[in-house]
Parts: structure tokens; C-alpha cells; sequence
């Protein structure tokens, strides 16, 4: 059972970062979220379907990081090194490469729930629409209406900083 | 945001996504070529996507790394106890039952006073059996004459007798 949590470690804790990391723009924070949703999975691994492991961890991500933000009752300011796109390291490497994709995590953390975790889930971490609809509990039709919704704040936000 | 601009939404992200059929994709652009506003739409799209396929999943720190490795030593699994699960309702319910059971079959081991106690009133029993038994006799013997009160006397004191001898002995 050890070598199978070693496993879903192994293929999903980037997705779940990138989850956390997105919802609550603190780094040390997303570390104990993401950490808190794989201890949860450890401890529930035998009574949740195989085959549905990875919504599973993404949905308990994304309650565990919304719960946090609720308690913080204040929107705290996006962490700057995060945000800003000054020099990065670590986790942070390769995954802007350019000023358009640093802006636009920038833009995607900006957004509101359930649009941004809509875009992370579904054209960052490139879950299905049905996976995204599990995680989210909504169903198809209000998925693509969110999605379409956030893709259109973004592309407008885009539009106004491109020369 | 209108209805006119939902349906603009869905075809345009149903473009990108390849979800479009081809005769609708043409449908489209077709559209797009006559309204300004929707052709700038599809181009703000599509740069919009290729600016997502920048955006990668983001590699795990590996402070955190190391955290979820360790989750299975610092989180020892406790098995799955629900007390709402039939046997272990069953099995709290049987507790008191053998208690019950267990206290019912223990032997009793009265205490020291408890038998001093009965030794008295065994005593006190069999002294209150003799006098009767005398005075029953002498009843008889005025009603039915003495042989007769004998005869019934006499059986009386000896099982007496012999109880009191019996429980003596065992005292012993």
C-alpha cells in the first residue's frame, strides 16, 4: 500500500502544487495544503476508487486551499516574487519562460473561484472537462460556461497589456 | 455578458479546443470575415492559448517532496473502526451481557462474619426446633396419651439431632 501512495506521490504532486500554489500565492502555505491533501489520501486510500484518485486529490486540494482562504477572512496581497515575475528558483523554474507567461500567472492567480481554479484545473494541469466537473461538482454545461467565462476576462486582460 | 456573446464564446472555444466541426469552423470564420468584433475575438483567443501552452504544471519544491515521502512514517494508518458497522454494534451490545453472565457464575465465597453469622442463627434454630419438638410432645401425650407422643417426639428430636450433629461436623 506504501509503494502504491509512493506512486500517486510520484505522478500527482505537481498537479496538486500547481493547484495550491495558484489558489493560495503563498508558497509555504500551498506546501502545507498540498501536504494535508496527500496526508488525507494516505490515511482514506481504501476507500476511495482507484481509478478516481486523481480528481480526488485535486478536489481535496482545492476544498483544503478554499477553507484556508476563508480563513484568512482577508484577501492577503499576491507574493510578489510569485507575481512579479522577477528572478525565480526552484519550483518556480520553467514554468513561464517569457514576460507574456509570467503575466498571465499573474492574470490566472487574479481571477475569481471558481474561474481561476476552473483554468489551473483544466488549461495548466489539462484535466478533462468531465475530471474538472467531478472536482468542482458542477456538471458539463456550467464548466464550459465558467471556463468560456475566464478564458474571456483573461484574453480581454491580455488584449489591453500586448502592444 | 449577453446571449448573443455566450454563443461567440462556445464556438470560439469549441474552435480551440477542436471540438468544431469542420463545416462550423468555416461557418465561423466566414462570420468572422463580415464582424470585426468577432474576428478580434478568434485572434485574442488563439493568442491566449498559445500563451497557456507556456504555462506548465509547476515542479513540487523539494522541501515539499520530501513532506509527502513522509507522510506514511509520521501518519500511521488507524484502521477503519465505525461503530455504526452491524458486529461492532453487536459485539458493545454482548458487553453488558457478559458481565451480567460472569458475575451469575461466579461461586459465592461468603466472608468470615458472614459465616460466623450463619452458625448462630443455625444454632439458634435448632434450639428453638428441640423446645418445640417438647412441647409438641407434651400436647400429644395430653390429647393421645404418652406412647403415642413418644412416637412422634422421639422421630422429631432424633432428625433434629441429627442435622445439628451434621452441621457440627461440617463446621469441623
Amino acid at each position: 500500500m506504501s509503494k502504491q501512495y509512493r506512486q500517486w506521490v510520484k505522478e500527482y504532486q505537481d498537479q496538486a502544487w500547481t493547484v495550491a500554489r495558484y489558489i493560495l500565492k503563498d508558497e509555504q502555505e500551498a506546501e502545507d495544503a498540498t501536504q494535508e491533501a496527500f496526508v488525507k489520501l494516505w490515511n482514506k486510500q481504501d476507500q476511495i476508487d482507484p481509478e478516481r484518485i486523481r480528481p480526488w486529490l485535486m478536489k481535496v486540494t482545492r476544498n483544503g486551499c478554499l477553507d484556508r482562504l476563508r480563513r484568512r477572512r482577508v484577501n492577503v496581497e499576491f507574493d510578489e516574487s510569485y507575481m512579479a515575475g522577477e528572478e525565480v528558483s526552484g519550483p518556480m523554474q520553467g514554468a513561464a519562460a517569457t514576460e507574456t507567461g509570467v503575466w498571465l500567472k499573474r492574470a490566472i492567480a487574479g481571477l475569481k473561484e471558481p474561474y481561476r481554479s476552473l483554468v489551473v484545473l483544466r488549461d495548466v494541469n489539462q484535466h478533462s472537462y468531465e475530471e474538472v466537473a467531478g472536482m468542482l461538482e458542477l456538471n458539463l454545461a456550467q464548466v464550459k460556461t465558467y471556463l468560456h467565462r475566464a478564458r474571456k476576462q483573461l484574453r480581454e486582460q491580455l488584449a489591453e497589456v500586448r502592444p | 455578458m449577453n446571449e448573443y456573446d455566450e454563443k461567440w464564446e462556445d464556438r470560439i472555444n469549441a474552435l480551440l479546443d477542436g471540438e468544431l466541426s469542420a463545416e462550423d469552423a468555416d461557418l465561423l470564420k466566414a462570420e468572422a470575415t463580415d464582424n470585426r468584433q468577432l474576428a478580434r475575438a478568434i485572434v485574442e483567443a488563439y493568442q491566449l492559448q498559445l500563451a497557456m501552452d507556456e504555462i506548465k504544471v509547476e515542479r513540487a519544491p523539494d522541501s515539499l517532496r520530501k513532506r509527502l515521502k513522509a507522510v506514511p512514517r509520521q501518519h500511521r494508518r488507524t484502521p477503519v473502526i465505525s461503530f455504526l458497522q452491524p458486529r461492532w454494534a453487536m459485539a458493545l451490545a454482548a458487553v453488558p451481557l457478559v458481565i451480567i453472565a460472569v458475575s451469575m457464575m461466579r461461586p459465592e465465597t461468603p466472608s468470615a462474619s458472614e459465616i460466623a453469622q450463619a452458625r448462630q442463627d443455625m444454632a439458634i434454630a435448632f434450639a428453638y426446633l428441640d423446645k418445640a419438638g417438647v412441647i409438641t410432645g407434651r400436647e400429644i401425650e395430653s390429647v393421645v396419651g404418652h406412647t403415642m407422643a413418644n412416637a412422634v417426639t422421639g422421630s422429631v428430636n432424633k432428625a433434629i439431632q441429627s442435622q445439628n450433629l451434621n452441621s457440627k461436623e461440617k463446621e469441623a
